[in-house]
């Protein structure tokens, strides 16, 4: 039965993005370490782990996408499961820089010799095994979205409600690691990464190795959510974000189909942090930040919810414009980041896949464009000041 | 109440009122085994609150709701009412707008309700049968593949009521099933109810007396939050309170 | 005691007592000050005395520099004067008369030294110069000196000048020092005990530390006596502390009042998600700097009416924008609450930005006007203007906002068109007017807030981001679309806040409130005054 679920995972345009995917996972490494510096197809350098920090980025954008554009949880603070997963990668590799730190401390971290730590805070025992943390990259956001998911879940907190509470979520973590005595580095948070399972990471081979982890992470993420949104799971929870109490009266106990959503959903963003901290080498409390977690929700909304293509599309193109106007236009970034939330939610609801499969279908059946987006439309009924 | 034979739905004694207004007034009302019951009554008179309290949305302030005999009602939440048995079809019709017709019909189906029995389903032989007799009786094999919100309002009337059947409960409650259908899906609606009534308890809300007179059902009228009258169609609408309720207000 | 200090004493006191007529000591005063460098240490402190004594008022200012150790005399002529320095030389003024006279070399000043005991007794000699003196507030003043010093030497001289003090604030000062010596000398025992009870009844730190400090010497029959006293100021400490925080509380309250009230229109009156509802109150702050600009460049004399005029204007400004957001924006968004979230915070980007591209990235000096500025004491609290006027104007912008809801037209049609679209409609209702003008009022206000809000905040193009979340936590906690619920929420959470921070610290406080918040909603998802019935959740 589950290999049933998992093949249905592949149907339709799904094997493609699997594809590409795997064929970037191999095609970018090789050209940037095999090709002749100069070479007009190498990928140079310094592109590898920008390129790299998209891809982790399309799976928090995919790990929102499944709770908002499938469930209707407008998350506004997917940012700290990401943060939480970068944290437990970071505690990793600071543990690995062992004695080549500045103060030479063979077990504490430069800033906790800094702070006068005698010994090591109990939280961070076992992080100098790479499987330990490994599990924590999993378990930390996990529970972390399953104990806040079963009460708010619980109490049918839904709607704008939620994402205020998501929202205060990740600014009370955001206060919290700030402080210096939570023991996770305070506002520098950590840095000054040396090498992960024994490879440096400033070696071009690493960085190949860990763009390639990406890619396969991200296929990996795109094949579990393809097998949810394609079972009948998916259709529940459609179900739930379409007409929430008419799924209650069928019978189905929708806090669960939510609370297993959101914890997914953290998970895949966890392990996506976990990957984005060895590539960008640091990991601090900004991460936590409100405004970063709206933003994921804009690269989902300019791609397109609802379909699995879309995120990975918006994620990439928003930072590609992203790194592309910080460098030309620092001061003009905002202003196209504030113009792209108002244009895309004005005039573009359905973000660019969704508008592509919408003239796509249109075409195809050579119907009337406005009776296709009479159908489509997944918005509730219009019910202004509830 | 008879412990040998149970009534199906037992509601003895129930109030609620929201912000002082007394929606349902000691109400108390009892649905048979394999009974098809009416229920009209003036705006207001409590009749949607009433499918509430039965369905979990809303707690009684007091008074008891019991099912099948010994199962508190007022104790569980929708989903698990749902389970046991009790099926709604709402006012305005609410299906699954972003789905398609077989999608809404797979999602009612009466499978284990739980997250990864869900992941892992896969329609047996007998299932996609059974949707497909569903569909039949319910007249939208045609339109099977069609996205739900691009039926017409009596089609999506008819597919909740397919819904109901596939969920196969033991007690439908339906709320005005043929507001904005035509006279001859009116009649259609009737026959359907009719059929279904003979093998479980049916409750329909309804304002259209020609249709009630089409069902042959007992009558209960509500009023205020409290039963009125009872009996036959004819003798209800010769109660002089009944007439009062209706043309006094 | 000793004899000569007796007497020198008694002649202070005899001298004070002829002190009516300063200038028959003034050539006196003159030798006495010329008389000052010569001699040792000892000779020096009878200087002080004598000068002290002749109650010549500007005798004050002259030992006021003996003490700093900025006296000198001048190599050439022997003159006593003040130096200051300046660069590699001093500025001289005359010791007595203060009359500038140039600037010199050190080499051509030679310092008059002070040790720790003159500067004792310089100290003592000034508090008995002021202690004296014709000005109520001086005569405090010197008399909380002595509350600090409690040099018993100074017992006979205080009492003197109890004996002919008439302010009743300042004889209980000096009543309160000489207790304060009193615990400090060989005192009887029941006029220690009475000393004692009054050092209790002033309950402050000071006397708490006194009492403390005489616990040690005290005699063994004294202890409880003290102990008493001590554990009486502690509990009335604890109580002028707690209610302290409560002002506290109430002036961090009454700030998200006024952050969120404008919220609790446009969110909790509309149900409209405005994320850009902290930059609006950005402006409004904004406005403010812009008006006290114009003033201080063209109209410095009105400045302390920057806050009025701005006042009107920033509500003008910021409705404007407002009705301007929803027009163009919001009113396209009706019914998808979180669509409308992202669009407004997109907003919020761009006003941001906007704001940093004018008027920069720093942080803009408002001043607070001259009502606005500085303190006072009530009782035990210290209160500061602007915080209570800020508190007085939230309050006063509640039942203004609370009156135009429910006394006029456009409040009434603003409930109508929130309860009934459809219905108002028909009515003849313009609800697309009203949806505007509730935008504009709500924006309004938030800009409103602004002005106030720049009294007591930096303002700075992040200076919205810092309370949109407060303000959502404020609206949500009391309950949505209930304006008391708004007003009882802002004033728990503060006070709730300020309670906390002792115990946790600012950041833990605020994280402490923010999970307390989370896990309230949880509980009940509607807030505090949340609205019953069928309707609420169709």
């Amino acid at each position: 039965m589950i290999t049933k679920t998992l093949l249905r995972a592949f149907d339709g345009k799904a094997i493609w993005v699997v594809a590409i995917l795997i064929a970037i996972a191999v095609a970018v490494p090789a050209s940037n370490l095999y090709l002749p510096v100069g070479h007009p197809l190498r990928v140079p350098n310094h592109f590898v782990p920008l390129l790299g920090k998209y891809l982790t980025y399309a799976m928090l954008a995919l790990a929102l996408d499944l709770v908002w554009g499938y469930c209707g949880i407008l998350s506004l603070g997917h940012g700290a499961f990401f943060a939480f997963g970068g944290y437990a990668m970071g505690m990793y590799l600071m543990r690995q820089i062992g004695d080549r730190g500045v103060y030479a401390n063979p077990v504490l971290p430069d800033f906790m010799v800094f702070l006068n730590y005698q010994e090591l805070p109990w939280f961070w025992y076992g992080f100098d095994m790479f499987w330990f943390a490994a599990i924590m990259v999993v378990l930390v956001p996990g529970v972390l979205a399953f104990v806040f998911g079963w009460f708010a879940f619980r109490s049918r907190v839904t709607g704008v409600y939620l994402s205020i509470i998501t929202q205060a979520m990740t600014y009370a973590l955001l206060l919290a690691f700030f402080r210096n005595d939570m023991g996770f580095g305070g506002n520098n948070g950590l840095t000054d990464f040396k090498d992960i399972l024994g490879a440096p990471l400033q070696a071009g081979s690493t960085r190949a190795a860990l763009f390639a982890a990406s890619a396969i992470a991200l296929a990996l993420s795109f094949i579990v959510c393809s097998a949810i949104v394609r079972s009948k799971l998916g259709k529940v929870l459609v179900a739930v974000r379409d007409a929430e109490s008419r799924t209650r009266f069928l019978g189905y106990r929708v806090d669960n189909y939510k609370l297993f959503a959101f914890t997914a959903s953290a998970v895949i963003a966890g392990i996506a942090g976990a990957l984005y901290v060895p590539q960008v080498g640091i990991i601090n409390p900004g991460e936590f930040a409100p405004a970063n977690s709206i933003e994921i929700v804009i690269w989902t909304a300019v791609g397109g919810r609802g379909t699995l293509i879309g995120p990975i599309v918006g994620a990439v193109l928003v930072n590609a414009g992203k790194s592309w106007f910080t460098g030309v236009f620092p001061e003009f970034w905002l202003f196209a980041l504030g113009g792209l939330f108002v244009a895309v939610t004005l005039f573009l609801p359905k973000g660019i896949v969704g508008a592509l499969a919408q003239g796509w279908t249109a075409l195809k059946a050579q119907r009337v464009s406005a009776q296709a987006e009479d159908g489509s439309d997944a918005a509730p009924e219009p019910s202004p000041a509830e | 109440m008879d412990q040998n034979h149970p009534p199906l739905l037992y509601l003895d004694g129930v109030s609620v009122s929201f912000d002082g207004f007394k929606a349902i007034n000691n109400l108390s009302l009892i649905v048979q085994h394999g009974e098809l019951q009416a229920i009209i009554g003036p705006n207001g008179a409590g009749k949607t609150t009433m499918m509430d309290i039965i369905t979990g949305k809303t707690r009684p302030d007091e008074g008891e709701v019991f099912f099948a005999g010994d199962v508190d009602l007022t104790r569980l939440d929708e989903a698990a009412i749902a389970e046991l048995g009790i099926g709604r079809k709402f006012q305005k019709p609410t299906v699954f707008e972003s789905h398609t017709v077989w999608d809404n019909l797979e999602l009612a189906l009466k499978k284990p309700r739980d997250v990864f029995s869900a992941w892992f389903y896969h329609p047996s032989k007998e299932d996609v049968g059974r949707l497909e007799d569903i569909l039949a009786t319910i007249r939208l094999t045609e339109r099977r593949e069609e996205r739900a919100a691009n039926l017409s309002h009596g089609q999506k009337q008819w597919l909740e009521i397919g819904m109901l059947l596939a969920q196969d409960p033991k007690l439908l409650l339906v709320d005005e099933p043929v507001a904005g259908m035509t006279d001859a899906e009116t009649v259609e609606t009737a026959k359907l109810l009719r059929e279904i009534a003979k093998s479980r308890s049916v409750v329909v809300i309804e304002h259209d007396m020609s249709f009630i007179r089409d069902l042959a059902a007992r009558v209960t009228v509500l009023a205020e939050g409290s039963v009125l009258a009872q009996g036959s169609l004819d003798h209800v609408s010769a109660d002089p309170r009944v007439i009062e309720s209706y043309l006094g207000r | 005691m000793h004899p000569t200090r007796l007497i020198s004493k008694l002649l202070i006191a005899l001298a004070l007592l002829i002190a009516v007529a300063p200038g028959a000591f003034a050539q006196d005063v003159e030798s006495l000050v010329s008389a000052l460098p010569e001699g040792d240490y000892s000779d020096r402190e009878k200087v002080i005395f004598d000068l002290a004594a002749t109650g010549d008022e500007r005798v004050a200012g002259l030992l006021n520099a003996l003490g700093e150790g900025d006296l000198y005399v001048r190599e050439e002529d022997g003159r006593v004067i003040v130096g200051k320095r300046s660069g590699r030389n001093y500025t001289l003024t005359d010791a007595l008369t203060g009359e500038e006279l140039g600037t010199a070399p050190s080499s051509a000043l030679e310092k008059i030294r002070v040790n720790n005991r003159l500067r004792r007794a310089v100290r003592s000699a000034i508090g008995q110069l002021t202690l004296m003196s014709p000005s109520p507030s001086v005569r405090l003043r010197a008399a909380r000196s002595l509350l600090r010093n409690a040099d018993p030497d100074s017992l006979e001289l205080l009492d003197t000048a109890l004996a002919a003090e008439t302010d009743p604030q300042v004889k209980t000062m000096m009543e309160t020092a000489r207790a304060g010596i009193i615990v400090k000398t060989d005192a009887g025992i029941e006029e220690k005990v009475a000393a004692i009870d009054l050092l209790a009844a002033r309950g402050d730190r000071e006397a708490l530390a006194m009492l403390t400090g005489a616990r040690s010497s005290a005699a063994p029959e004294l202890q409880p006596v003290i102990e008493r006293g001590i554990a009486g100021i502690e509990r009335e400490l604890a109580m002028w502390d707690g209610l302290q925080n409560v002002w506290y509380g109430l002036s961090l309250g009454s700030v998200l009042l006024l952050a969120a009230i404008g919220l609790a229109i446009t969110f909790g009156v509309m149900g409209v998600i405005n994320m850009a509802h902290g930059e609006i109150v950005m402006l409004g702050a904004y406005t403010t700097f812009a008006v006290q600009q114009v003033i201080r460049t063209s109209f410095p004399g009105l400045f302390d009416y920057s806050l009025a005029i701005a006042l009107p204007l920033a509500f003008l400004v910021t409705a404007l924008v407002g009705i301007a957001i929803e027009r163009g924006i919001i009113r396209w968004l009706y019914g998808r609450p979180l669509e409308t979230l992202l669009a407004t915070w997109g907003l919020s980007l761009i006003l941001q930005q906007t704001v940093r591209t004018i008027f920069g990235p720093n942080n803009r000096e408002v001043g607070n006007p001259s009502w606005m500025s500085g303190a006072f004491d009530l009782a035990g609290l210290s209160i500061t203007w602007n915080r209570l006027w800020i508190i007085v104007f939230a309050l006063v912008v509640f039942a203004v906002l609370l009156a135009v809801l429910n006394r006029t037209p456009l409040g009434l049609q603003m409930r109508a068109v929130t309860q009934n679209r459809r219905m108002a409609s028909s009515m003849g209702i313009r609800t697309p007017w009203v949806d505007a003008m509730t935008f504009g009022l709500g924006s309004g206000i938030a800009g409103m807030a602004g002005v106030a809000l720049s009294q007591i905040d930096n303002v700075s193009p992040n200076l919205g981001q810092s309370y949109i979340i407060d303000s959502f936590m404020v609206v949500v906690f009391g309950g949505v679309g209930n304006l008391w619920g708004t007003l009882v929420g802002a004033l728990t959470l503060g006070v709730a806040n300020k309670f906390l921070e002792p115990y946790a610290g600012a950041v833990l406080a605020k994280i402490f409130i923010l999970v307390f918040i989370i896990l309230f909603i949880q509980r009940r998802p509607r807030g505090l005054f949340a609205l019953k019935g069928r309707a609420v959740d169709a």
